[in-house]
């Protein structure tokens, strides 16, 4: 069990992830595009 | 295949493959394995894919309007210039409505049905003819979502209403959490500061989802960034940018921070929004960096498009200035040879080709040097052209803030090796996303 729970709290040897989704950046700098529609 | 960044973490050295933005983080005594290199060589045409799309096949979503180009305040940094600032034309409420018409109608053939595009009051000031732009949100508010980007100081009680209630984005600007610091960049023709009714703005749009606000960094404030993050988070504000002065125009040269000293300031305000969410169980979450995290792990879900190249002016929105005049970003609005067209007497599609929009998006990372041998030339982007083309004497120039954004993308990496990345991203991030690449998902590596 010790060896079990030291093995879940070890740091993986490599680290890597991707997501994807459709791109839809609308965005520049000078203002924040929120995901929704804001509604009060 | 894979260039090594060293993102100065005690356990992990970033490998990244920056033609099509896959990296991975490796444990310094271990190496990646056959197994690894051959489950990345099956998904590395669609990464590249992706980036191809992302970089290059997008369609336009969104249009900066300044309906003025007048504006009630004379900021330091403004990329408008001063003339066109304080004598600027306006655009009226028949003007308006035609560039909507127009706009909508262009965007029925190039968007999907299900999804709206985005319009952006910008300035200068757009608060100034809110009798113009407020009759065109009630107007086209079923075929655009709206936002306004204000000084707030026309912000009063009927106008927070009117853009609440229709749920209209509203961003402020608020440079520092003391006047005598906020009123050295931002003021009034007359030199008055406008601090206090920023903040009372501030306090009437707590509790508001749509509302955030935009801190320009500069060398005048850049040393109290932090005590800036606590501000905010006292004051509820769910999302703010820190963004770096574009250094477009000689006034804002003249604020500029050194490019390492700000990154240093910047990251230890991010290590601050990280110590009040663990404290408080609050998030605030600083999107420009936010975005950064996100083009690592998802490039096709970051919402900001200043820092990938080409950036987003010119192909994904452009600008419109009150006269009709179209330009790839509110950035090149005091350029003249940035102008692509007119609105009310163009074609949208043969100004998106013209020779001035192509000079930017046709700005690519790999014609700029030393960029084509950066690692990380996919989370950057060498931004911004304007201050590139300006600044720097060349749209294959690099931006004003290289070091930074190595900062920054150093940091990113770090709090993914220490998994605490969710702490610094809204909520629901990744949902629309599916997982193309796991690491652990392979076995025991």
């Amino acid at each position: 069990m010790k060896n079990q729970n030291q093995k879940q709290t070890q740091k993986p040897k490599i680290i890597s992830i991707r997501k994807s989704c459709s791109a839809d950046g609308t965005g520049l700098s000078h203002y924040i595009l929120m995901d929704k529609k804001a509604k009060k | 295949m894979f260039s090594t960044f060293d993102i100065k973490h005690p356990d992990y050295v970033a490998l990244i493959e920056p033609d099509n933005a896959f990296w991975a983080l490796v444990e310094k005594n271990s190496a990646i394995n056959d197994k690894f290199v051959n489950a990345y060589k099956n998904k590395a045409e669609k990464f590249s894919d992706e980036m191809q799309k992302l970089r290059f096949g997008l369609a336009l979503n969104a249009v900066y309007i300044n309906p003025t180009s007048r504006c009630n305040l004379n900021c330091v940094y403004c990329y408008i210039p001063q003339e066109m600032r304080k004598h600027g034309d306006d655009m009226s409420r028949d003007a308006l409505f035609e560039a909507l018409e127009k706009l909508s109608g262009y965007f029925k053939q190039v968007m999907p049905e299900n999804r709206l595009p985005q319009i952006i009051f910008h300035g200068a000031e757009p608060l100034l003819v809110k009798e113009v732009i407020f009759p065109a949100i009630e107007k086209f508010q079923d075929r655009f979502r709206f936002g306004v980007q204000t000084n707030g100081v026309l912000l009063d009680d009927e106008a927070i209403e009117f853009l609440t209630v229709n749920g209209v984005g509203i961003g402020l600007s608020l440079d520092a959490p003391i006047k005598q610091i906020a009123d050295k960049t931002r003021k009034t023709w007359g030199g008055d500061s406008v601090f206090e009714n920023t903040i009372k703005t501030i306090h009437k749009l707590k509790g508001y989802d749509g509302y955030n606000v935009i801190t320009t960094v500069t060398k005048e404030n850049m040393h109290c960034l932090c005590d800036m993050i606590d501000f905010f988070h006292e004051l509820e504000i769910p999302a703010v940018m820190l963004n770096m002065v574009r250094c477009t125009l000689p006034g804002a040269r003249e604020v500029k921070p050194d490019d390492y000293e700000v990154a240093q300031h910047f990251i230890k305000a991010l290590d601050r929004t990280h110590e009040l969410y663990k404290k408080t169980g609050r998030k605030i979450v600083v999107a420009n960096f936010a975005n950064i995290l996100v083009s690592i792990m998802a490039p096709m879900a970051r919402r900001l498009m200043c820092d990938i190249s080409p950036c987003g002016g010119g192909r994904v929105f452009f600008a419109l200035a009150p006269d009709g005049g179209m330009f790839p970003c509110s950035e090149f609005i005091g350029l003249p040879d940035f102008k692509g067209g007119n609105l009310f007497r163009d074609d949208i599609n043969t100004v998106l080709q013209s020779e001035s929009f192509k000079k930017v998006t046709d700005r690519k990372i790999e014609d700029i040097k030393p960029c084509d041998k950066c690692a990380i030339r996919h989370f950057c982007g060498a931004p911004c052209p304007a201050e590139a083309y300006e600044m720097n004497g060349g749209m294959n120039k690099i931006g004003a803030f290289c070091e930074f954004y190595e900062e920054q993308v150093r940091y990113a990496f770090r709090l993914i090796a220490d998994n605490i990345v969710e702490d610094y991203l809204w909520s629901e991030w990744d949902k629309d996303t599916v997982t193309l690449f796991e690491a652990s998902a392979l076995n025991r590596l």
